[in-house]
């Protein structure tokens, strides 16, 4: 018997057990390594009854790639581009958190023009992956890629900003310790204000296409509810601990690159839901739309890069530095022995620590929720296993 | 803007309800391993505290002893406490788990254990996460400088290599099968003398 049929049994027994339902014994599925819905090599082992979950467990580990014991091998700087490797889908977010905390180890004092192209490039950044996230969350409550595409639209053009400032469009290992690495490009200010200008256009698209679509209503309603107490207990954070009803945010609750120069609200959601989650994050591009006003009408003109030897040594100490990326609180835990190279890097992972709740979320809702839940914790694998 | 929450205060509250259990040295606040879990509950239910949310748990191999490390934040009063515990037995260490004080501390306890090989007591699963069971060693350990055993780092070698070249032996050498300061391997192909694109 040749592996496929082995697979078409397997599925066949599924099925049958998931229709017969009533006294049938529990039935172990696996989504993934390669589904869908995972956005990446990650397993989720649900155990059913009938259609509904009574247990999921993740396995994880595909994607290690043990970056924080070869972090400890190489100098603070050519740690950065290993940083965008973590988080793939917010590498400017990663590269601003490394070198936040690097910087705090050094002493060393950002130019006002660094700072100010720091939070334009992390606001792109949240635009771009809002839209990955949102595009995909859709497509898992079944809008087959066709939102999914409207949303890279966006992204694409983001992307092509990232690629005329720094060459890569994705792992873009931009910021430096002490700035960045080039200065704006001409063409860059022009892209970016026809780009705001589209932008409202396109989100109210968006809102009038979705808001009050009914399908996803009834996918994402009431499915993948944690309360707040337990969000916070499981220390959830980001769009997933904001839909709750809790503003936390870290551009707000403790500024770092004169982020408290700009003016911006933190949108929150009110029952903790997958729909909330996706709300929140519709809402946070509108933001990040204002932030990115302010920033093109008060950029600084001077250095982009504070003068730094390019292997400094900082003296022994530690340093723990974070920022609101994408999925959340991501953080970045140095200790220096005072050589060339961190003694310990530690990241603190937004994407792993969010699914701390994965199991509590999913029990009890059907097979199909749990995806959709998956879908709005919004994982990137890459952060997950680093 | 976050504070840092004076550790002194926090000492002071965690020593009033299980004496000795905390103490500060150089500005860090450092908990007994026997009275972590009591005294971390202290701080998250005190209302001067009110350390709610766990940051960051992590480990730092200090080669004599590890030390895992706190990071607990505080939403409503915005005040951040870095907070360490020692545990000096290097072959087995062990520390008891916060899993039930802060739900989140469950897999980020994990990780520590994956990597480090420190258990957490009382953690309801700790098993490894991102390696396999069975792999030997802990990797962030500082004296893991290499694959033990028959483990071999990178992908086995393609039937048509030789097999001297397809894994790295252990202890010796790595022997990988291309590397920018190899010389050059010995080429099979001849080539072709040409005139402009056309062959002659």
């Amino acid at each position: 018997m040749t592996t496929a049929d082995d697979t078409r049994l397997a599925m066949q027994g599924t099925i049958e057990a998931l229709t017969t339902g009533d006294g049938s014994e529990p039935v172990v599925v696996n989504l993934g390594p390669q589904h869908p819905s995972t956005h990446g090599v990650f397993r989720l082992k649900v155990t059913l009854d009938g259609e509904i979950v009574r247990d999921a467990e993740m396995r994880i580990g595909y994607l290690h790639r043990s970056m924080e014991k070869l972090a400890e091998e190489r100098t603070y700087t050519q740690n950065i581009p290993f940083t965008d490797r973590i988080d793939y889908l917010a590498a400017m977010s990663n590269n601003l958190a490394y070198c936040l905390a690097a910087e705090e180890l050094l002493g060393v004092e950002v130019p006002p023009r660094a700072d100010a192209i720091r939070v334009m490039f992390a606001e792109l950044q949240r635009i771009a992956s809002h839209a990955m996230a949102n595009g995909t969350f859709i497509n898992d409550c079944g809008a087959w890629h066709t939102p999914l595409f409207h949303m890279f639209r966006d992204r694409e053009r983001v992307l092509d900003m990232f690629e005329m400032t720094c060459g890569a469009r994705l792992t873009t290992n931009y910021m430096r310790i002490g700035g960045v690495a080039f200065d704006l490009p001409e063409e860059l200010l022009p892209t970016l204000e026809s780009f705001l200008a589209d932008m409202p256009e396109r989100i109210a698209d968006y809102e009038a296409l979705l808001l009050e679509n009914e399908i996803l209503h009834a996918r994402a309603r009431g499915v993948g509810v944690i309360s707040l107490e337990m969000a916070i207990n499981s220390s959830l954070s980001g769009p997933v601990l904001r839909a709750t009803g809790v503003p936390w945010d870290l551009r707000k609750a403790n500024p770092y690159c004169g982020y408290e120069h700009y003016e911006f609200d933190v949108p929150v959601g009110e029952q903790g839901d997958c729909f909330d989650r996706f709300l929140v994050r519709m809402a946070e591009v509108k933001q990040s739309l204002r932030i990115l006003r302010q920033v093109i009408d008060h950029l600084p003109d001077g250095p982009w890069l504070a003068d730094l030897p390019l292997h400094a040594r900082p003296e022994p100490g530690e340093a723990y530095q974070r920022v609101e990326s994408p999925r959340g609180e991501l953080g970045f835990y140095l200790v220096s022995d005072g050589g060339p190279a961190p003694y310990r890097f530690h990241c603190r992972p937004p994407s792993l620590i969010n699914l701390s709740a994965l199991k509590e979320m999913s029990i009890g809702g059907t097979l199909a929720d749990a995806i959709v839940t998956l879908g709005s914790i919004d994982i990137v694998v890459g952060e997950i296993d680093r | 803007m976050t504070t840092q929450y004076d550790p002194a205060a926090a000492a002071e509250i965690v020593n009033a309800s299980a004496p000795g259990a905390a103490c500060v040295d150089g500005g860090v606040l450092f908990l007994e391993p026997g009275q972590l879990v009591e005294a971390i509950e202290t701080l998250r239910d005190a209302e001067q505290s009110d350390l709610v949310f766990l940051c960051n748990l992590t480990a730092v191999d200090q080669e004599r002893y590890f030390e895992v490390v706190y990071h607990l934040q505080s939403l409503d009063l915005n005040h951040i406490i870095l907070i360490k515990a020692r545990v000096t037995d290097r072959d087995d260490p062990s520390l008891p788990s916060l899993s039930g004080v802060y739900h989140g501390a469950h897999l980020q306890e994990r990780e520590v254990y994956d990597l480090f090989g420190i258990r957490f007591e009382g953690h309801p699963d700790l098993r490894r996460m991102f390696l396999w069971d069975g792999f030997p060693g802990y990797p962030l350990r500082k004296d893991f400088l290499q694959m033990p055993g028959q483990i071999r780092a990178g992908l086995p070698g393609f039937p048509h290599e030789s097999q001297e070249n397809a894994w790295p032996v252990p202890g010796s050498v790595p022997q990988r099968p291309q590397h920018p300061n190899d010389p050059p391997p010995p080429s099979e192909v001849t080539v072709a003398e040409t005139d402009g694109e056309g062959a002659s």
